[in-house]
């Protein structure tokens, strides 16, 4: 147990101060996600690595976490991509550039890209799953020749609802990444895969040992992805997945974001699979 | 550990004396059976055998609500509350909340330290009192004994119409200094209490019974009494969670952010857009407050994360009690255990 002579007094504040950020470049994607570059005071690094979250401020209305969806490897500012489904993100929508947002962070564990380095890389993103790990996606573009295949799996409901369409057809493009695209329901002008995530999974290759997954998507969706990787054999222990869960505080101390004994904030968001499995309420 | 005689009616006496160092706070009765810790202003308004305060000492450390932020929406700024660290003496303070500080110290500390409650904290005082167990303390049970001494700087163990005081340290015995009224003694008499509520299994028998049971039925039956109020948390002296909201000024120019107790048998307390609620079930919740108390964190500190205070038995509107619960489950891993080896229960 830790005591109170453990810290040194008088312990430091600030653990809930934003620092008040200027958006510097927004854009909505689809009807209800917006895309925005924000630039700490003086154009700070945020020291972040892909998976992590921040907590955005909109004085005077809340504050919600929301994952860092740009690579530590593009300095100098740091990139959003925000779904309003509430109060702040609703207000978020209205805000553009040259407006001031606040952030705490970064937050918690994201993907450890140490261990990811050398090794192909599967990407597996459901809807606003990809927002997290396009911050993944960008390190290993970025640092290409450290690791090894790059497959990128991305499903959603809708045509309408992909988002980065522009990066899109450059992956679809590059030949050192392999990116395949479906959503539930095509329409009129979609020759693409119609079909869930799911459907995506069977026919790849993969060279199991050498294989790492991150997955992230909405909740109904990991147990569906999980199962169809398991009859690819890929070992849990490969398979990195990203959690959401209501945070109010960002460093374990709210309570919100529990999964059993852990603590989603800080253990996570991301989490390797072998770890979260023996978890009742994690999946 | 040195220990003096104070009889009964010095007890008064005392206080005053300490009103004169920082303020002190002690029980005070508020209700017919209910008391609370309230800053002394009369010292003869003091109870010192009462049973539990509603609420326990973490409302002056971890106020229920309290402002974290000031803004100015115009402007953009924002600052921090200043918090200044205060002594305070905390009188009169039963063995198990003193212990439900020590681990609300240790919530606080660990990964990031809270500094809003260690500022309120840091500088505190605590005189610890002897109390007669009742019907809803079980803290024995959970390893605490009504003597435990930890964390205080003095104790009172009450003998008959006199107390034995312990001090327990250095700021214990510089509180009393210039204070007339003790009377050495060499003879400490031991004094064992008896708990009429208990658990059925020694504390650290108990983890191993959740192991178990996270699939029992007791659950649901639980569940199905609980009216889902949050009381249980909100009384309880070793939770802690908390909810944030941010407040604006009528003139929409200014506001503030502040937190407010929270707890995790509401119903919206795991809900995230979309409509997911991760515990949107009673069972569930209940569940996930006493596996609080006795797995999750046990499980990496060594002791239940209850203190066996009572309160949200006591104060239950659905008359649910906790150590039921707990020994209702310890019945339900026996009865496995006994499955396993094919004898009857
Ligand atoms: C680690 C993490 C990363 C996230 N990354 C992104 C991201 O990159 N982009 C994005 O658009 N969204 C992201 N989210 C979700 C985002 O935090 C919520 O959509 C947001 O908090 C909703 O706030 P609101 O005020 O608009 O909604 P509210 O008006 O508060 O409520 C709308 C709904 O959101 C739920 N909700 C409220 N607070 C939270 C909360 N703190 N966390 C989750 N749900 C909540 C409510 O229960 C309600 O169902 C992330 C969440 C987590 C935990
Ligand atoms: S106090 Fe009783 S009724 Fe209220 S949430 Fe707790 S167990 Fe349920
Ligand atoms: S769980 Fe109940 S008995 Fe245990 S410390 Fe909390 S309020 Fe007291
Ligand atoms: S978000 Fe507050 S504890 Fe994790």
């Amino acid at each position: 147990m830790k005591h109170l002579h453990d810290i040194t007094l008088p312990a430091e504040r600030g653990l809930y101060l934003p620092t008040m950020c200027k958006i510097v470049e927004a854009k909505e994607l689809t009807k209800l996600e917006k895309w925005y570059r924000v630039e700490l005071p003086g154009g700070q690094d945020l020291g972040h690595t892909p998976g992590q979250f921040v907590e955005v401020s909109v004085l005077g209305v809340g504050e919600a976490p929301i994952s860092v969806s740009s690579s530590p490897t593009r300095q100098g500012s740091f990139e959003l991509c925000i779904r309003k489904v509430g109060m702040l993100t609703s207000v978020l929508r209205t805000l553009d550039t040259g407006d001031t947002i606040g952030i705490r962070g970064p937050f918690g564990h994201g993907f450890n890209v140490n261990e990811f380095r050398g090794k192909d890389v599967l990407i597996v993103g459901g809807g606003i799953g990809i927002v997290p790990l396009r911050s993944l996606i960008h390190y290993i573009l970025d640092r290409r020749a450290e690791f090894g295949r790059l497959i990128i799996l991305y499903g959603t409901k809708s045509p309408a609802e992909l988002l980065y369409r522009e990066e899109l057809a450059e992956w679809t493009a590059r030949d050192d990444v392999e990116f395949h695209v479906t959503v539930d329901h095509g329409n009129a002008d979609w020759t693409g895969n119609v079909g869930v995530i799911t459907t995506l999974i069977p026919a790849l290759q993969l060279d199991l040992p050498n294989t790492i997954a991150a997955v992230t998507g909405p909740p109904v969706m990991y147990k569906f992805v999980l199962m169809a990787l398991k009859s690819k054999r890929l070992p849990d222990e490969q398979v990195f997945v990203s959690l959401e869960r209501r945070m109010k505080c960002g460093v374990g101390k709210c309570g919100h974001c529990q999964i059993n004994g852990k603590y989603c904030c800080q253990d996570g968001p991301v989490f390797r699979y072998t770890d979260i499995k023996p978890l009742e309420e994690a999946l | 550990m040195e220990c003096y005689h104070l009889a009964q009616k010095a007890v008064p006496d005392l206080l005053e004396h300490l009103k004169k160092i920082a303020p002190v706070y002690a029980p005070h009765q508020k209700g017919e059976k209910s008391y609370s810790f309230e800053r002394v202003t009369h010292a003869s308004e003091v109870v010192l055998d009462y049973n539990r305060t509603m609420l326990s000492l973490k409302k002056f450390f971890l106020p229920p609500t309290e402002r974290l932020l000031q803004y100015s929406i115009q402007k953009q700024n924002v600052v921090e509350e200043e918090i200044k660290p205060e002594k305070r003496i905390f009188f009169g303070v039963h063995s198990y909340d003193m212990q439900a500080v020590l681990r609300l110290d240790h919530n606080m500390i660990e990964g990031h330290p809270e500094p809003n409650y260690i500022l309120r904290r840091q500088d505190a005082i605590f005189i610890g009192i002897s109390f007669e167990p009742d019907d809803y303390h079980f803290s024995r049970s959970v390893g605490i004994r009504v003597e435990e001494m930890e964390g205080f700087d003095l104790f009172l163990n009450k003998v008959d119409t006199n107390y034995y005081l312990f001090i327990l340290n250095k700021e214990g015995s510089d509180l009393l200094k210039g204070f007339q009224k003790l009377k050495a003694v060499k003879d400490i008499v031991r004094f064992e209490r008896n708990f009429k509520n208990k658990l059925k299994y020694h504390y650290n028998r108990i983890p191993e019974v959740f192991q178990h049971v996270y699939h029992s039925e007791v659950w649901q039956k639980v569940a199905e009494r609980c009216v889902g109020c949050g009381t249980c948390n909100l009384m309880c002296p070793t939770c802690y969670c908390f909810d944030v909201m941010d407040d604006v000024a009528l003139d929409v120019k200014s506001g503030e952010r502040r937190r407010q107790w929270d707890g995790c048998m509401l119903t919206p307390f795991a809900e995230v857009a979309g409509g997911e609620n991760f515990r949107d079930k009673y069972e569930q919740r209940t569940r996930h407050r006493v596996y609080r108390k006795f797995k999750y964190i046990t499980d990496q500190e060594g002791v239940p994360w209850c203190v066996g205070c009572g309160r949200c038995t006591a104060f239950c509107p659905a008359g649910i009690s906790l150590t039921d619960i707990v020994n209702n489950l310890i019945q339900d891993y026996e009865n496995q255990q006994y499955a396993k080896t094919g004898v009857v229960a």
